[in-house]
Parts: C-alpha cells; sequence; structure tokens
C-alpha cells in the first residue's frame, strides 16, 4: 500500500480553505423552452480541511455543482466563495483547486512524468521545482518507478492514482473528485478508497468529492451532502445520516440493503398508538404497538396515512409463537458468508428486507415470524416525506 | 467444400483483389520510371518495359532536373505556405466548433460546409481571374498561396470537428484547470491526439497545392515564377515532345511528396489516443 498515512508532507496545506455556497443556482439554457433548472439555489458552508461528500442519484445536481465550484460551468445565480474570495468570475485556473475525473483525463501522449508536471510548466515553474514536485508526488502514491511509462501501460487503478498526482503537484488550496472510483473494479476502488481517505490525512486539505456510490460516501466523508432533483436534502455526519435520516429520501438512499418501508396508518390503542400497515384488506395486516417515542411523533397523525421505516438489521426472526411477532414469507435468501439478507413478503403484499446471522436455512415459501425493533424505527409523512 | 477451404478462398480473393489495386496504382509510376530512362526511338521500340541498364538514358534526368530546378522552389513556397495557412484556420476552426457553443454556431458550421458544393476553380475562372486582378494579385505567387489557403479547408474543418468532438472533453477540461489557453489546448491535446487525421489532411491539401496546373497557367506570367507543373509543359515541344524528360521531370517533382509522405507515414499507424480514458 502505497500511502502512508500519519506523515506529513511538503504538500501539507497551509490554507485556510473553506468553501461557501450561497442560493447557488444553475440552469441551462435559461429562458428557453428546454431551459433544466439543474441546481436550484443551494446553501453549503465547507469547513476548511473537511471531506466533504456529495452524495445522490443520477440529475440529483451533485457533478453540477462541483463542475461551478471548478470553475468549468458557468454558476447562473448565486455566490461562491473559496476561502475569503468571491470565484464567480475567476478563471479555474486561478481558483486554487485540482480536480480529478471519473474517467482520469490523462494526457495519452505524454509520460507519467509530463502528465503530473503539465500544469507547473504551464505556470512556468522552475524545473528543479517541478521535478521536486512530482518525485515527491510519485512517492506518496507510489508511483516512482514508473514515471516514464505513458498512461496505457497502467491498470486503470494506477492511472486514477497518476490523476491524483496530478491534483497533488498543484498544492491546490481545494480538491475535487468527480466520481474517481467509478471506473474501477471493486477490489480496486476498496483499496483506492482508503488511499484517498489516507490522502486526506496526510495532506490536510479540504476535498470535495461526488459520487453516487453511499458506501463511498459513507466510509470517506467527514460529512455527507446528499442532494436530489438540484437542492440539497440533508448535510451531516455519515452515522448521523444513518440513524438520524431527515426524510424518506435520506432514509432509502443512505445504508445498503436500503431501509424498509410500510404503509400505514396511526390508530389510538388505549392510552398509546398503534401502526397497521395498509394493503390488501383481505389479508392480515402488520399491526405494530408503537413505542413512546414514536406514539409521541405520530400523535397529531392518528387515523392518517404514515410511513413506517425498519432498517434491515433491525428485523429479527424470531421462534414460535410470540404475541409482538408479525408473520412473514419467505421470498429468498442471500447468504452473504457472514449474515444473510432475507427478502420477505409480508401478508398484506409489503416486500422487505431482514438482516440476519447466517446460521439458519430457509426455503423459500417458508412462513416465518419477525420482530421489528421499534426503537430503531422511523415514522414518515408520505405527503411532505420528511419524518415525524 | 469444408470451411478450411472456403477460408482459402476468401483469402485468395481478398490477395488478388489487394493486387489488383496495387498494379493499377503503381502502373503509372512503373510506366514513368520505365519511360524516364528511354529516348523517343528507345520509347517507341519498347515502351512497357525497361532496356539494359547500360542503354539506360541518363540524359532526361539531367534535362529533367534542369527544368523542375528553377521552379521547385516556387512550388516548395506555394504548397507550404497554402499547406501551412491551411492548418492554422482549420485547427482554430474545427476547435471553436467542436468545443465551444456559441449563438449561430451551426449556422456558421453549416455555411462553411456550403462552400463544398460551389462550383470549383474551373468553373469560376473568369470571374476568379478577374477578382485576382483587381487584388493586383496576377503574376504573384501570392495568389496561389491565397487560393491554396482558402480552398482547402472546408473538408479539413469537416473531418477534424468529428475529431475533436470525440477526444474526450475532460482532457480538455483538465487542461483549463491546469492553465492551459485555447491556444496551448490546441497544441498541447489537438494537434499530438489528431496527428493523424491532420497529417492526412495537410498532405491532401499538399498534393493538390503542388499538382494545381490551370491556376499558375492562368495567373503566372514570368517563367522564373512558375510551378513545375507548369513549367515542364516547356518540356512539352511543339512539334517533337520529349517523353524521356518529360517522364523524368514528373519522377524528380515528386520526389518531394514521397519524402513528406514518409515522414508523417508514422502518424497514420500509431494509435496515439490509447490510455487517455478507461478502456
Amino acid at each position: 500500500m502505497p500511502l502512508k498515512g500519519n506523515q506529513t508532507s511538503y504538500f501539507t496545506s497551509q490554507k485556510m480553505a473553506t468553501v461557501s455556497i450561497s442560493k447557488l443556482e444553475k440552469t441551462y439554457s435559461p429562458g428557453k423552452k428546454d431551459a433544466y433548472h439543474a441546481v436550484k439555489g443551494i446553501d453549503l458552508e465547507i469547513h476548511d480541511k473537511e471531506f466533504m461528500v456529495f452524495v445522490g442519484p443520477s440529475g440529483c445536481g451533485k457533478s453540477t455543482t462541483l463542475r461551478m465550484i471548478a470553475g468549468l460551468e458557468d454558476i447562473t445565480n448565486g455566490t461562491l466563495k473559496i476561502g475569503t474570495r468571491i470565484v464567480n468570475d475567476v478563471e479555474p485556473k486561478n481558483r486554487g483547486i485540482a480536480m480529478v475525473f471519473q474517467n482520469y483525463a490523462l494526457y495519452p501522449h505524454m509520460t507519467l512524468f509530463d502528465n503530473m508536471a503539465f500544469g507547473l510548466k504551464l505556470q512556468k515553474t522552475p524545473r528543479e521545482e517541478i521535478k521536486r514536485r512530482v518525485d515527491e508526488a510519485a512517492e506518496i502514491l507510489g508511483l516512482t518507478e514508473m514515471l516514464d511509462r505513458k498512461p496505457k501501460a497502467l491498470s486503470g487503478g494506477q492511472r486514477q492514482r497518476v490523476a491524483v498526482g496530478r491534483a497533488i503537484v498543484r498544492k491546490p488550496d481545494v480538491f475535487l473528485f468527480d466520481e474517481p472510483l467509478s471506473n474501477l473494479d471493486a477490489k480496486m476502488r476498496v483499496q483506492m478508497r482508503a488511499e484517498i481517505t489516507r490522502l486526506h490525512k496526510r495532506l490536510d486539505a479540504t476535498m470535495i468529492y461526488v459520487t453516487h456510490d453511499q458506501v463511498e460516501a459513507m466510509t470517506m466523508g467527514d460529512r455527507i451532502c446528499v442532494m436530489k432533483d438540484g437542492e440539497i436534502i440533508q448535510v451531516d455526519g455519515p452515522l448521523d445520516l444513518y440513524n438520524k435520516p431527515a426524510t424518506l429520501f435520506v432514509a432509502g438512499f443512505i445504508g445498503s440493503p436500503p431501509m424498509n418501508f410500510f404503509s400505514g396508518t396511526v390508530e389510538p390503542e388505549g392510552e398509546g398508538m398503534r401502526f397497521v400497515e395498509s394493503g390488501k384488506d383481505e389479508a392480515e395486516p402488520f399491526s405494530i404497538t408503537l413505542n413512546e417515542r414514536l406514539a409521541e411523533s405520530a400523535r397529531s397523525k392518528h387515523g392518517q396515512a404514515v410511513i413506517l421505516g425498519v432498517r434491515p438489521e433491525n428485523i429479527a426472526t424470531v421462534e414460535g409463537q410470540d404475541t409482538t411477532s408479525l408473520p412473514a414469507i419467505v421470498d429468498m435468501a442471500e447468504p452473504m458468508g457472514a449474515e444473510t439478507f432475507l427478502y420477505l413478503n409480508s401478508a398484506r403484499g409489503s416486500h422487505f428486507i431482514a438482516r440476519i446471522q447466517a446460521n439458519r436455512i430457509f426455503d423459500a415459501d417458508q412462513a416465518i415470524r419477525v420482530r421489528l425493533d421499534l426503537d430503531k424505527a422511523y415514522l414518515f409523512d408520505p405527503k411532505t416525506e420528511k419524518v415525524l | 467444400m469444408n470451411s478450411k477451404t472456403k477460408n482459402n478462398l476468401g483469402e485468395t480473393i481478398k490477395i488478388g483483389y489487394l493486387a489488383f489495386i496495387l498494379i493499377f496504382a503503381f502502373f503509372p509510376l512503373y510506366v514513368m520510371l520505365v519511360v524516364s530512362f528511354k529516348s523517343n526511338e528507345q520509347f517507341l521500340a519498347n515502351p512497357w518495359f525497361f532496356d539494359k541498364i547500360s542503354d539506360w538514358n541518363w540524359q532526361n534526368w539531367a534535362g529533367g532536373w534542369e527544368t523542375v530546378n528553377g521552379y521547385i522552389l516556387n512550388s516548395i513556397f506555394v504548397s507550404f505556405l497554402g499547406t501551412a495557412i491551411t492548418l492554422v484556420i482549420v485547427l482554430m476552426c474545427s476547435y471553436a466548433i467542436a468545443r465551444y457553443n456559441f449563438p449561430g454556431k451551426n449556422v456558421i458550421f453549416y455555411l462553411v460546409i456550403a462552400t463544398m458544393f460551389l462550383p470549383g476553380t474551373v468553373a469560376a475562372l473568369v470571374t476568379l481571374f478577374d477578382l485576382l486582378m483587381r487584388m493586383g494579385l496576377v503574376n504573384n505567387l501570392w495568389a496561389l498561396v491565397l487560393m491554396a489557403s482558402v480552398g482547402g479547408q472546408v473538408a479539413g474543418v469537416f473531418i477534424l470537428r468529428n475529431f475533436i468532438e470525440d477526444i474526450p472533453k475532460e482532457l480538455f477540461e483538465s487542461a483549463q484547470l491546469d492553465g492551459a489557453g485555447h491556444l496551448q489546448q490546441i497544441r498541447h491535446i489537438i494537434l499530438p491526439l489528431s496527428a493523424s487525421i491532420i497529417s492526412v489532411t495537410c498532405i491532401m491539401d499538399f498534393l493538390a497545392s503542388w499538382n494545381n496546373t490551370i491556376l499558375p497557367l492562368l495567373l503566372l506570367r514570368d517563367d522564373q515564377l512558375l510551378t513545375i507543373p507548369v513549367g515542364l509543359f516547356r518540356l512539352d515541344g511543339e512539334y517533337v515532345k520529349q517523353y524521356g524528360q518529360l517522364m523524368a521531370g514528373f519522377a524528380i517533382s515528386s520526389v518531394p511528396l514521397l519524402v513528406i509522405f514518409l515522414f508523417s507515414m508514422k502518424f497514420f499507424i500509431k494509435g496515439l489516443s490509447a490510455g487517455a480514458v478507461k478502456g
């Protein structure tokens, strides 16, 4: 493994590099029939030396936002500040940023050395300084032996490392990564993920990272900015996002397998409240007494539709007839080795997944009973999609 | 017929076809070389094959060189300059059209392409002569440079635009972040990555300019300004054609083209874009 996380380096960032985004908007073909509002007035403060991950489905505006920060897209409205300077109209080369692209974007006719030195040569950096920077970046990334090679002689992971090296030698205030691992195979992706995280620690620089892969987001980010349809839905630390999703979308997007959702209503039950699953009327519904926390949050909703969200790891199979357990039919089981993903159907037709220990074997159509851990469950309003 | 026999037959047809094309292409060159070593009598007696080396008429080559020698610099001046100006225009125009969106971009592109359908030099000869005369360019080599540089770029723009559009845009964006301006992007990305297509365009333009006969014949008056094709007409005597000298002159005048072609050959076969992006 080439990176050594505990070493400081010549490239270690010295500058304060916050990125402040205020009411940032991007509209393609404004004023025309086919106008497309890609980013809808977002506000975000990225702290100095923070690793911020933008995550969201395709077309959510995350890459457009990154490209606006890079200066590769014009800003339609709003203000973008890097450090204390408003950079809306500043040329990309003068913003103090460096970007790593998904498809590496290496110059195929240049050697690795020339690829990494290209920007410095354009800046008319003295030759000895160029050599010093490239050599150190190559050492950090384990590329020293390959500097005379051309990109076609490298594997995907090595090419991406060169792309990172090209960013490092520029000593930018802010590093931008646009889905840099998407083209790599699964094993290389895990390795590069760790390398970029170590690099962040070593360089102590502000990094903004765009991905559609929530595992990358969870494992790498100091904070994660979840976007959808050009808007920021939630910005939080990985575990806060996982444990306290603000909306149905975040709850469903973060976590793999995703959170299970059951549509139903809340009805009074004595002093408390009960969730009753909706669906096929003739079948027996999931009917669960809500705990105090959920009952309190659903107090104003009684008789109304809600969505109950439970993560797969908070659903357990139970033996025998237990009054707090619920009936389910096994659709299929996916043994993952250490655990099994159990795909289940309720009698009323809800599909859900349970993540259980891999010590039992299940058959398709087998009737089992499950228990939901309501201490780690959420209720959502189906209209606003917000957590109750 | 088993599949092996079928394959062999296919291969034979393929090789036969290629051989036919090669013979078709090289036969005139062969005849040119054969005739260039013959006197008119030898040519009439045996037009298709070489004579004994001892009978070769080397005088033809000396005569041919004497004729071409006076005009070769004119041809080189017109063709090099015309091709260079064409290349600059083609690169800038293709880069702008391929890389940037601006109002009227498509209209400009279609207008450029539309000029391909306008009548060529021969059909517009009278008006062209009139225009160049008013510009004071008759009997001036710059008229040929101008005509070579404004005529050749349309096909080049058409081809190179598509080529540039196929270069991953991230390469340009990366260069932009590195601080490369437009000219640097053309120099460091387009030129090396499009070398093969640019060299094809250049060779075609150079060839067209080098072999252009009508315009120099029409525009040039002074003997010292003539280009090779027109100069070679001097060997085409009123009563007796000096076939041997004429062919030797043609052979000598094609040498620069062969040299250029041999130098640019490597760009045809080099896959420069390998490894640019994931692959």
